[in-house]
């Protein structure tokens, strides 16, 4: 570290002896769109250096420049323009929509344009996700970028969000991607005290978002060293725009409901399909009206009908959205300013589920004189949940669903839940009980940058992540907990998350080459505190609080520290103005590892080739861009228990008295997971950038995976996390990005992005399987494939459930012939639950004041397993309400169906089977706006920059074959655990939401 | 001027940054490395306490599988989980995570007891000592029991019983290089490992060890093992000392014999439920809701058929209560109530039963020993006892504790007209266990 740090200031004293000298003329003009209507805060850039300036509300800039010196002018969403300095002094541009090659693009520590980059790094930016009024930064990245799936896990308001970027290339180590607000990563752990996971990003307010760039390949990624693997998603949050103070005001009302019910029977069809299931199990008529009197308030309630409860309705109730921003954005010359504020209130499509969150951001940067910048990002804000019970829980409301119909939700007085219900009324837990959490969330970034000469500066980065977590639940007398006259839980969860970014950055321009060089280190602390406490006893239903426990049961505190301590340099060159040339490394130190292996490292380079700069292309009319990238790097996956190397004993209790546990055996060996990935890919962009292709194939190969492989029980510990096996992802992507119409007052503007991707396990240690339960790990098929016995219907003869048998021949093949016998049938690789297809399409229109934009998403080739099937769909096996498919069940010989006889107790095929293993194909229109601008000239007149009216539906459509709820839903404790994925278990269908709202400018 | 300045800041922000390295060693504030736990041999002791625990032989939900395997119309499941009614209806498959859970948790719990015989020599003193390796052997021997009678066909009387036992390990693993892949020891093998076991707690332990296993559980548990291979001497001659030494006696009823908050004068040895610690499985599956259940009627309740046993009027026929039009055993209506593991009545229906087959009368004979048990419950005396009159007082007085399925297979009785023997009865071993370990051999009748 003390050799790294001289090293830097060596650096630093060696660059600022380069001269530096400036001859200046003043530049002006303005800057309108195709709709000949002013732009708003356009930069202004002079190339090859930082200095630059903004256009203000009527579009209006000016600057100083050098003599010769090249300007460009760009704004989001619009082709750029060079003006070179000198030539004249006013210049009135009006800039084309279009996919701009200037764009900058944040790429980490630094940022880059696009037709710089050699690297996958798919930038979207704020028009992009502005408007959809989702409670949830990652909602708006649905179907945006190519190759990165974004998946809501269920549909609670606070739910967490899975971002798959290029397959899955871990088995048992987490495979989100590693989050950066600002230049500071985010490490906050997921807390949540029953295992339903809240988004990460939940405190965020999207609307304070100016772009989000998701670092695919190894190259980009690497610079991120060991947490590049999964991708990093850099979010950039607005900056204050030189100019005119701007106010913005955004309002948004919306309504929600469940995007998809299922089928289930009702009163009638329940007591048919169980009365029969009854006698052929070998009971009377009457046992099955006493079983079903047990669940009866009343005989007549299920034998006349009286009673038909839709439980399913009870559970999915309509939900609401409020969304309300206010900001502000101004400054001049020295200080820019950002403020704004924000309110969400989401109650959501679950009965109980809700969510509030207020936010305040201030972000200033400040040029105190001519060598120093200094700025501040920051934000507050109080995130407030009503929570319900995880997927797994009996008080999940989606389990009501196996409720029977006959039974009364509510007793006599129509407003106490029923208790006399086959499992649980969910209900109760609203009537006697709470969930809340508070989520108070402070984070504040604080830079300064040292400009020593022209062309190199240093900047230093504070960042401070404080998040303060309080859940609270209370179970009254007459819930679940009833025995214990009452019972509540708190956590409380502190975690700060501190880092420092130092770096030096080298900018060196001469006709025939540009360098830049930078240099730097980080170091990153996170500190988590906790306290949980539990008690029971409570004197009243009406006192919640664990102060009012008569005994409190449990409690702890808890602490964990993790550093991670960080060199990295990066080196871009251009030369001729057609080679690009990239080479990064970056060294990572990090706690999480044994003494042996702490230090890890990195490296990446890339190589571009502008062909379109090339003699023989610079004159052809249809070829505006022709760029031809390759690069390699090496990233890697350090998101493991911080201790897993270690063997250790925990702690428990018997007796009230103090006992250990043997909780892990470690590995003193264990690693860092390495992936080494190749890419390749293309850009085209013809007739003046008007229609842009990309074409990338990338080749993912990760070494060392930490996965947790089984030893025999019988050693006391069923697992061991040790690097041991290695998958490749392959995949081609494509993006095609076309300005189909530019014509004044229309435009019509496409993305179409597609990935494939294939997983396979390469190697795994003797080449043995590792499977659990319906699970397996086999070399040659995708990590985590469904293991399952495969159902073969039903036979006509008798109605039995067949199975496969499965069982290999002597020849090598499978016996196909079928049994009834569960037992004597083998398992088989029937599926995977990670999709080989997912795509994109955006269109966006505009005609005057009109805006109109949708976008599809779809994912192909996945499978999805219901682990509440064999409840769900059992041909009357057990008292839970079934699907109402289940009345198509074999009734007398010859009957040709797919659900075997009815019968009650009967297993008859109610097994773990492939029964329930279903595709999950999709494509779903995500988002729908349609907006309206009022005229300028209208706007201007009662003092307003702009004026704007929109709708927006999300989730109005899905086209699929699935038979669940949603196919993007899966279980919410299990999410993290690539081993688990593709697993349902009554997860709640995403929300349909259909919002309107109003932007003002003034 | 202005190079001074930015020099000075240059050198005070890279200084911000120096020394990070140190930072790198982080430790955990929770969790000891076998090193660290090794240093204080109190920490045996904690161990064993952990051993404790874990062991899922004393938490209920295994003895609740046993009944519903061995339950033929007197008990009712009406859960949710499938696991459960496999067992219930006979049809068990390799994937149980029930079954898959009793395995792992038992064989973690035995390692903990491994882990303390291996490191006795740090203890110093001698008392301590020998009540660690009784303590522990006696955990061990009662999980293996247990488990033998799960996963293995039942033990012959007269044979070699060289059909597939358990894995037996013996040696603790604290370190990954320690880790074996073991093949099944036969039946035989266990038991005799089991005796032994028994044979050096009863030796080793105390008279009283707190609420914690003494010489007597030992004891206790090792007449158990003599019943189930049917060596009616021996199963005899152990149940009558405990009758004699042990201290236990019956409770004056049936109520104050269960749902005591600490243990009744009847228990030998009970499971300790707290609200802090501990749980009560029995409770969780054979309680309503009110009580600690999951559901208004309990998850197994009790069927006319059961009632049919009793000849006379009878408390045990009156213990139960009534779950939204179910019948609910009262046995374990208490959420945090210690769990009779091992009673001083079973060791009264061991001595009588044994007695009776041997053609002999120590302490008691086996009509006035049945007797005095019925009528702590207030039935009628019976006179001129037959072995069947034993075995139906055994089951009153035991129903539901985890006894029934092993009584069926001691006794050769079909249940629901499945052999004893059946592979249908004799329980898979884990599908997960089975695939990691190629010295495992499965039970017949479980293929995938």
């Amino acid at each position: 570290m003390i050799t790294a740090s001289k090293f830097l200031l060596l650096l630093v004293l060696f660059f600022s002896l380069y001269p530096t000298q400036a001859q200046q003329i003043t530049v002006r003009g303005t800057v309108k769109d195709n709709f000949d209507i002013p732009l708003l805060g356009a930069n202004i850039l002079i190339e090859g250096t930082r200095r630059g300036t903004a256009t203000d509300s009527d579009g209006v800039y000016q600057i100083l420049a050098a003599e010769g010196e090249r300007l460009v002018i760009s704004y989001l969403g619009f082709i750029s323009q060079r003006i070179i300095a000198g030539s004249g002094d006013t210049f009135d541009v009006i800039l084309q929509p279009g996919n701009d090659l200037e764009e900058v693009i944040v790429i980490g520590y630094g940022t880059s344009s696009r037709k710089a980059l050699t690297d996958n790094v798919a930038p979207i930016n704020s028009e992009q996700i502005k408007e959809i009024p989702v409670a949830s930064v990652q909602g708006a990245l649905v179907g945006k970028a190519a190759g990165v799936q974004v998946t809501q896990v269920g549909g609670r308001a606070e739910g967490g969000f899975k971002i798959r970027v290029r397959g899955v290339a871990t088995i048992s180590g987490n495979q989100e991607p590693l989050y950066v607000l600002d230049g500071v990563p985010l490490s906050k752990s997921d807390v949540s005290i029953n295992e339903s996971p809240i988004n990460d990003l939940v405190s965020l307010n999207p609307a304070d978002i100016a772009s989000i760039d998701i670092l695919k390949d190894a190259s980009a990624a690497a610079i991120y060293g060991s947490r590049g693997t999964n991708g990093v998603v850099l979010i950039t949050t607005k900056s204050g725009q030189q100019g005119k103070t701007r106010f913005s005001f955004n309002s948004a009302y919306g309504w929600s409901e469940a995007s998809n019910k299922r089928d289930w029977l009702n009163t009638s069809e329940y007591v048919e399909l169980y009365t029969e299931a009854a006698l052929n199990s070998g009971f009377t008529e009457d046992d099955a009206a006493s079983y079903f009197n047990l669940y009866a308030q009343d005989e007549a309630d299920w034998r006349e009908g009286r009673v038909d409860t839709d439980w399913q309705d009870l559970a999915l109730v309509s939900g609401s959205v409020k969304d309300i921003n206010f900001s502000v954005s101004g400054g001049d010359e020295k200080t820019t300013l950002f403020l704004s504020t924000g309110y969400n209130n989401t109650n959501g499509i679950i009965r109980g589920n809700t969510l509030e969150r207020y936010s305040l951001r201030v972000n200033m940067d400040h040029k105190a004189n001519d060598w120093l910048t200094l700025g501040l990002n920051s934000n507050l804000s109080k995130t407030q949940l009503s929570r319900i019970a995880n997927d797994f829980d009996f008080a999940n409301p989606m389990q009501s669903i196996a409720q029977i119909p006959f039974t009364r939700p509510y007793s006599d007085d129509g407003i106490t839940p029923n208790t006399s219900t086959l499992y649980f009324n969910f209900l109760m837990n609203e009537f006697n009980g709470e969930h809340e959490s508070n989520i108070w969330r402070a984070f504040a970034k604080l830079y300064t940058q040292i400009d020593f000469t022209r062309n190199l500066y240093l900047r230093t980065e504070f960042g401070y992540d404080f998040t303060t977590q309080l859940e609270e639940r209370f179970f009254g007398s007459l819930t679940q907990e009833a025995s214990t006259n009452g019972f509540g839980d708190a956590l409380d969860d502190k975690e700060e998350n501190f880092v420092i970014n130092n770096f030096i950055q080298y900018q060196f321009a001469r006709e025939k080459w540009q360098l830049e060089a930078t240099l730097g280190m980080s170091y990153e602390e996170l500190l988590v505190k906790s306290v949980f406490v539990e008690g029971r006893d409570f004197p009243s239903d009406q006192l919640r609080k664990l102060v009012s426990a008569g005994e409190i049961t449990g409690g702890g505190t808890l602490e964990q520290t993790v550093s991670l301590v960080s060199y990295f340099a990066r080196a871009n060159a251009t030369l001729f103005d057609r080679w690009l040339l990239k080479a990064s490394i970056r060294v990572d130190g990090s706690s999480r590892f044994g003494a042996d292996s702490k230090y890890g490292t990195f490296p990446a380079a890339s190589l571009g080739w502008l062909a379109s700069n090339e003699p023989f292309l610079q004159d052809n009319k249809a070829i505006s861009n022709l760029k031809l990238r390759a690069n390699w790097g090496i990233t890697g996956n350090a998101n493991t228990n911080p201790f897993a190397s270690r063997t250790e004993f925990s702690t428990t209790i018997y007796d009230n008295e103090a006992g250990f546990f043997l909780n892990r055996l470690g590995d003193p060996e264990l690693s860092w997971e390495k992936t080494e990935q190749f890419n390749i890919g293309l850009d085209l962009g013809i007739f003046n950038n008007r229609l842009n292709a990309s074409f990338d194939y990338y080749d993912k190969y990760t070494d060392g995976l930490l996965n947790e492989v089984p030893i025999p029980a019988t050693n006391g510990i069923r697992s061991v996390v040790r690097n041991i096996a290695e998958i490749q992802n392959t995949g081609f992507e494509w993006v095609l990005d076309a300005t189909n119409i530019s014509a004044k007052n229309f435009s019509w503007n496409m993305t179409l992005n597609l990935a494939f991707n294939s997983n396979e396990v390469k190697v795994l240690p003797d080449g043995a399987d590792i499977s659990r339960g319906t699970r397996i790990v086999r070399e040659g098929e995708t990590v985590a494939s469904f293991y399952l016995v495969e159902y073969a219907g039903v036979d006509p003869d008798n109605g039995d459930a067949l199975f496969y048998l499965n069982t290999e021949l002597p020849d090598g093949s499978l016996d196909r012939s079928t049994t009834n016998d569960f037992n004597a049938a083998s398992r088989r690789v029937l599926g995977n639950p990670f999709p080989d297809v997912i795509g994109g399409f955006t269109n966006s229109f505009r005609y005057h004041g009109i805006d109109f934009s949708f976008t599809f998403q779809g994912e192909w080739g996945a499978q999805l397993y219901n682990g509440g099937g064999i409840y769900q769909s059992t041909n009357a096996d057990f008292f839970d309400n079934q699907t109402r498919d289940q009345l198509n069940r074999w009734q007398q010989p010859g009957d040709i169906t797919n659900v075997p006889q009815a019968r009650l107790f009967g297993a008859n095929g109610s097994q773990r089977s492939s029964r329930y293993l279903e595709d999950s194909d999709f494509i779903r229109l995500r988002n729908l706006t349609l907006g309206y601008t009022l005229p300028f000239g209208i706007t201007e007149r009662i003092g307003m920059d702009r004026i704007r009216f929109y709708f927006t539906g999300v989730n109005l459509l899905t086209i699929t074959d699935y038979s669940g709820w949603d196919p993007e839903s899966t279980a919410d404790s299990t999410q993290l655990n690539s081993a688990s994925s593709g697993f349902v278990f009554y997860s709640p269908p995403q929300a349909r939401t259909l919002t309107f709202g109003i932007n003002l400018d003034f | 001027m202005r190079a001074a300045n930015w020099k000075i800041i240059v050198v005070f922000l890279l200084s911000l940054s120096l020394g990070c390295d140190e930072n790198l060693n982080t430790q955990p504030t929770d969790t000891l490395t076998p090193e660290q736990l090794l240093e204080d041999p109190i920490n045996l002791d904690k161990t064993l306490i952990g051993a404790y625990a874990v062991a899922e032989s004393l938490q209920g939900e295994y003895q609740t599988m046993t009944e519903l395997l061995a339950n033929e119309a007197d008990l009712a499941y009406r859960g949710l989980f499938p696991e459960l009614f496999e067992l219930d209806r006979k049809i068990v498959t390799a994937g149980n995570s029930f079954i898959r859970f009793f395995w792992f948790q038992s064989y973690a719990s035995i390692n903990l007891c491994n882990i303390v015989l291996d490191n006795l020599d740090l203890e110093e003193d001698g008392d301590i000592r020998a009540q660690l390796e009784g303590e522990a052997k006696f955990l061990r021997a009662l999980q293996y029991f247990e488990m033998v009678r799960f996963f293995a066909l039942p033990f012959e009387v007269n044979a070699a019983n060289s059909q597939l036992g358990l894995p037996l390990v013996l040696d603790g693993v604290t370190d990954l290089s320690e880790v074996t892949y073991p093949g099944r020891s036969n039946v035989d093998e266990v038991y005799s490992q089991v005796i032994a076991d028994l044979q050096d707690a009863y030796a080793m332990l105390p008279d009283n060890n707190g609420n914690r296993a003494d010489r007597y559980a030992a004891l206790a548990i090792l007449a158990r093992v003599y019943l189930q291979q049917g060596d009616f001497q021996a199963a005899r001659d152990a149940a009558h000392a405990v009758l004699l030494n042990s201290g236990h006696t019956l409770a004056p009823n049936l109520i104050s014999a269960f749902n005591n908050e600490s243990d009744g004068v009847e228990d030998i040895f009970a499971v300790q439920v707290t609200t802090q610690s501990g749980r009560n499985n029995f409770n969780l599956f054979w309680a309503t809701f009110e009580f600690g259940g999951r559901y208004q009627t309990a998850e197994i309740t009790i069927e006319p058929p059961f009632f049919e046993i009793f000849d006379s009027p009878d408390d045990r026929a009156e213990f139960f209560y009534e779950g939204n039009g179910t019948t609910v055993t009262s046995k374990w209506q208490e959420r945090f109530a210690n769990v009779p593991f091992i009673r001083i009545s079973e060791m009264h229906l061991i001595r009588a039963e044994c007695n009776f087959r041997e053609g002999t009368s120590l302490g008691f004979s086996s009509e006035d020993e049945i007797n005095a048990l019925r009528l702590r419950s207030g039935a009628d005396p019976i006179v001129g006892i037959t072995l069947e009159d034993i075995l139906n007082e055994r089951y009153k007085e035991l129903a539901f504790e985890g006894q029934r399925l092993h009584d069926a297979k001691r006794l050769k009785e079909d249940i629901a007209g499945i052999a004893y023997d059946a592979d249908q009865l004799v329980m898979p071993i884990p599908q997960d266990e089975i695939e990691v370990n190629p010295n495992l051999e499965q039970n017949p009748g479980y293929n995938n």
